[in-house]
């Protein structure tokens, strides 16, 4: 278990996703209304980042096809995605954002 | 035998032994459409299919056409779907703030690929089998790229068709031609008098949201010839009604003097036109209410206009200004109504209107600027009713076929143009004049017959 610090919290404004490339893959990190969520960056279905994406009630649309997953579990919510996402450990220590990289697991 | 000596000068008719052939149009036949020495014009050209196909190709798929303005697309992302001609396309603001205008046809199988009026986008991926593009309009995604296509399958291949994109102070331009002369060529000497909407300010201008879109059936040429070149019809009887009823409180009709001074002026090169009155501010008055023409013509904004054109004349004294861009951009500097004319088949015209104002004026200015400019010129502007009712009266007329048979006078004006003054240079005749209108047939007759730059160019 090895959180490693990606950003800090301000860098997240609630409602929005930002793409981290810090790590061997980039992953996305969410704000939902003040939780901080971190999932892969890359689209399951198409090459594409999430980041760039539509967040909505803790649901992120991809702009390419617009497939749908669940920012904390990962879970699918709209075709044309099929696999879920891999989604990441998270921490916020004084107004600064951990991730666990390696602790990530795919989703349900 | 006597009555043999009578010459008639009714004009009687056809002669009915003969059916007109089908035209298939020659070049010799297109020149004929235009006499610039008798003044004549042949009303065809506002009737005939096989002149609208041959116009997308050589005047729209050639010449610099009005998209919109900067302040549409200010931000990344930022997109507005547009016409060229026929052509549908995108306009994109990029990341690195440039701008990007292609056709709005996925090349996959034709569909649309962006079907929305505008907004700010990731990318836009077409709605039928979803391939996907960049703002920079590159192919970046196909599904099932590697199971189902062949291995020399290459999506850099696969892009829409791109336009030239270039812009004068704000207007955006695209072309389809890559020899075509830049847009600052392409405006030739007009540039001057566009600046009076444009450069009054070194603040440039800015848009008032959006865009009004509507339809009115006729053909482009009725709508563009008259911004280029007809203040005789606001001098004469079009307009009288709008500015009886529009009149502002307390002023009276004997205010509104109908204006004898003024001038207008043809482009050396490239058919735009523009006209304008100097001096008496009546009729501006009428039009746009006290507030705007005081903003126009006594405020400190007018003394910082003075200052940036180099001119009293052309900051403060210069009347309801009407302008056309060869081909299809059209606007009155002062009122500030601008629109691109957008030609759906001979007999259909959809305008696309929008207001500038300059970008530093004070936000009460603006607010006016948007309520005169939606009561005078717009969808529901009384003056562009009394102007879309002849442009479309003509047009049914012109269904008769003695109707089209009949050339039309474009005398006003003839022989009598000379060099300007220093105010207002080029060449310059009366405000009541069809020079600038014999400009943009001539430049229309022109593109429509010489396939090269070579000779066409200016
Ligand atoms: S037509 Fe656009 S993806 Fe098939
Ligand atoms: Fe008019």
């Amino acid at each position: 278990m090895a959180f490693e610090k990606v950003c800090n919290l301000e860098d997240v404004s609630e409602g929005e996703a930002l793409q981290i490339e810090t790590f061997e893959e980039a992953i996305a990190v969410y704000n939902v209304g003040g939780q901080i969520f971190a999932t892969q960056d890359r689209c399951t279905h198409g090459d594409w980042s999430l980041a760039d994406g539509f967040l909505e009630d803790g649901v992120i649309e991809c702009t390419l096809h617009w497939g749908k997953f669940c920012v904390r579990t990962g879970k699918v919510k709209a075709p044309p995605a099929c696999d879920p996402l891999t989604i990441y450990p998270v921490e916020v220590r004084g107004g600064e954002i951990f991730v666990d990289y390696e602790a990530g697991k795919v989703g349900e | 035998m006597t009555a043999g000596k009578t010459k008639t000068r009714l004009n009687i008719g056809a002669d009915p032994r003969e059916f007109q052939k089908r035209p298939s149009w020659t070049n010799e036949d297109i020149l004929g459409l235009l006499d610039e020495e008798d003044g004549t014009l042949d009303p065809r050209i506002y009737t005939d299919e096989d002149l609208y196909r041959l116009e997308q190709e050589r005047v729209f798929g050639r010449a610099w056409i009005l998209l919109g303005h900067e302040t549409h697309v200010p931000k990344p992302g930022d997109f507005l779907t547009t016409y060229m001609g026929e052509d549908p396309v995108i306009l994109v603001r990029q990341k690195d703030k440039s701008l990007r205008v292609f056709l709005n046809q996925c090349p996959h199988r034709g569909m649309r690929i962006c079907r929305t009026d505008g907004g700010n986008a990731k990318s836009f991926t077409c709605s039928y089998h979803g391939w996907a593009y960049d703002l920079g309009g590159n192919l970046i995604n196909v599904p099932y790229e590697s199971e189902a296509f062949c291995s020399d399958f290459n999506k850099s291949e696969w892009g829409p068709t791109h336009a030239r994109v270039e812009t004068y102070k704000g207007l955006v331009f695209a072309n389809w031609d890559k020899n075509a002369p830049t847009l600052l060529e392409y405006l030739s000497d007009a540039t001057y008098y566009m600046d009076h909407m444009l450069d009054r300010t070194p603040a440039g201008t800015e848009v008032i949201g959006g865009m009004q879109k509507w339809i009115i059936p006729c053909n482009w040429k009725f709508a563009a010839e008259q911004f280029c070149s007809d203040m005789y019809h606001a001098g004469t009887v079009s307009h009288l009604s709008g500015i009886e009823a529009g009149l502002p409180e307390g002023m009276e009709l004997s205010d509104a003097k109908i204006p004898t001074v003024g001038y207008q002026f043809r482009a050396k090169w490239g058919g735009h036109g523009t006209g304008f009155y100097v001096g008496e501010p009546g009729m501006l008055l009428a039009i746009m209410g006290p507030k705007v023409t005081e903003y126009l013509t006594d405020s400190e904004a007018a003394s910082r206009a003075e200052q940036h054109l180099g001119s009293a004349e052309r900051a403060r004294q210069l009347m309801v200004q009407h302008m056309t861009v060869f081909p299809t951009c059209s606007f009155l500097p002062g009122i500030n109504t601008v629109r691109t004319w957008q030609p759906r088949g001979p007999h259909e015209t959809e305008i696309w209107a929008f207001t500038v104002v300059d970008a530093d004026a004070p936000e009460e200015v603006k607010e006016e600027y948007r309520r005169q400019t939606l009561r005078t010129f717009s969808a529901g502007g009384v003056f562009e009713q009394d102007d879309g009712e002849n442009w479309v009266e003509i047009q049914s007329v012109l269904r008769g076929h003695q109707a089209r048979k009949r050339r039309f006078n474009i005398q006003m004006g003839k022989g009598r143009s000379g060099v300007g003054n220093k105010d207002f240079p080029g060449s310059i005749g009366y405000v009541y004049n069809e020079e600038a209108a014999r400009g943009l047939y001539r430049q229309w007759i022109r593109m429509m017959t010489e396939p090269s730059w070579e000779t066409l160019g200016p």
